[in-house]
């Protein structure tokens, strides 16, 4: 016996979920038994099933850990910018007029 | 009202109804949990088709409510082939009898879609999309048994041999089927039908590379011979003695002739119905 994962879809415009695990001697039963387990009650019209040998992972999932700061990838590490860029500016205008023609 | 309309609903709804029981005892002991699930279901199916024969029975006039047809008679009021209330015995005679079963549900149902009665044929085109299912899936647990190993396979082939004789009652005539094939009710006769299913599971056991002497114990017990009320009983139906139905016939359920397996069915199918007969569940 294999295990297969199991992804259905509710319709054409929504992605594939992971909604379980089969154990079948084969994809034809695999899909079988998915349809009896996950799709009794109407909760898609599309089925896959895969080998979980097939589906690769990395071996050591720590490399998934975010080590250092990289707070500048998340929208809100940008959260303060209006009120920076309108502080910039108002030290800009308190320049005398030779200074900032030169910026 | 049409008795042999009457008729022919009453066996179709037999056979459902007791093939059904019979798979639902698999719940919750199928060989493995996923296979549970969709046993249950294709038995949950089957008594589903059962309810929707005795519904349009009970439209015909018998004054019974759809309950009451299928639990609230005797054991020789029912008209189901027995086969279908033989025990399930191991899995590969539960699946050797569901792939016969389905197949000749299909046959059948085929059949019935251009019946005169528009109702029925209207339940047949309804029932032939969750039967379809059925077959599938019995034909993919049959491909994958049949390829091996051998000990799955053998078990199967020793089942394929017994199923395959009582096959032989699910094409027994009805009562009143020269009747009902006057009136359309019945669109081929069940010889035919027979004809039928004999071809395509021949077809099918070549593909699997499973022997075809399996077929031999229907031929066996297809051969009609008039008793001497007259009636038609089986020739000789013995398959072999070691054989799980050695020491009964194929045919006689379509005429309420039953096995003694039936009488336990029956007991615990009917025995909620029987302690408040007309309670609404």
């Amino acid at each position: 016996m294999e295990t297969f994962e199991v992804f259905r879809r509710s319709g054409h415009k929504e992605p594939f979920e992971h909604c379980g695990t089969v154990s079948a001697p084969d994809a034809e039963m695999a899909l079988l038994e998915a349809k009896e387990c996950f799709t009794r009650r109407r909760e898609g019209q599309h089925l896959w099933v895969v080998k979980r040998s097939d589906i690769h992972s990395f071996k050591d999932e720590s490399l998934l850990e975010i080590a250092a700061d990289k707070s500048y990838r998340f929208a809100e590490a940008y959260r303060d910018v209006v009120t920076k860029r309108s502080q910039a500016r108002s030290r800009g205008r308190a320049l005398p007029e030779k200074a900032r023609s030169s910026t | 009202m049409s008795d042999s309309l009457a008729a022919l609903l009453t066996a179709l709804a037999d056979d459902e109804l007791i093939i059904g029981h019979r798979h639902s005892e698999w719940t919750g002991f199928a060989p493995h949990i996923e296979e549970d699930v969709a046993f249950s279901s294709i038995a949950q199916d089957e008594i589903g088709h059962a309810a929707a024969y005795y519904t349009r029975l009970s439209q015909l006039g018998h004054a019974s409510d759809a309950d009451r047809l299928a639990l609230g008679k005797d054991t020789v009021d029912y008209r189901n082939a027995i086969i279908c209330e033989r025990p399930n015995g191991d899995w590969s005679y539960t699946l050797a009898r569901h792939w016969l079963y389905d197949a000749a549900d299909s046959v059948r149902l085929e059949a019935l879609e251009s019946s005169a009665d528009h109702e029925l044929a209207a339940l047949a085109t309804k029932m032939r999309r969750e039967e379809r299912y059925h077959l599938l899936h019995a034909d993919t647990w049959m491909k994958r048994v049949a390829a091996g190993p051998v000990e799955g396979r053998t078990l199967l082939i020793t089942s394929l041999g017994s199923a395959f004789a009582e096959s032989a009652g699910l094409f027994e005539p009805i009562v009143e089927e020269e009747a009902a094939i006057e009136a359309g009710w019945l669109p081929a006769p069940s010889h035919e039908l027979r004809a039928r299913f004999l071809a395509r599971t021949a077809e099918s056991l070549e593909d699997w590379g499973l022997p075809a002497e399996v077929h031999a114990g229907l031929d066996r017990s297809a051969e009609f011979v008039a008793s001497s009320s007259g009636d038609l009983i089986a020739g000789r139906d013995r398959p072999g003695k070691d054989s799980p139905v050695a020491s009964h016939g194929a045919l006689g359920g379509r005429r309420g002739h039953h096995s003694e397996d039936f009488k336990s069915l029956w007991d615990d199918m009917t025995s909620t119905y029987r302690s408040n007969p007309g309670a609404a569940w």
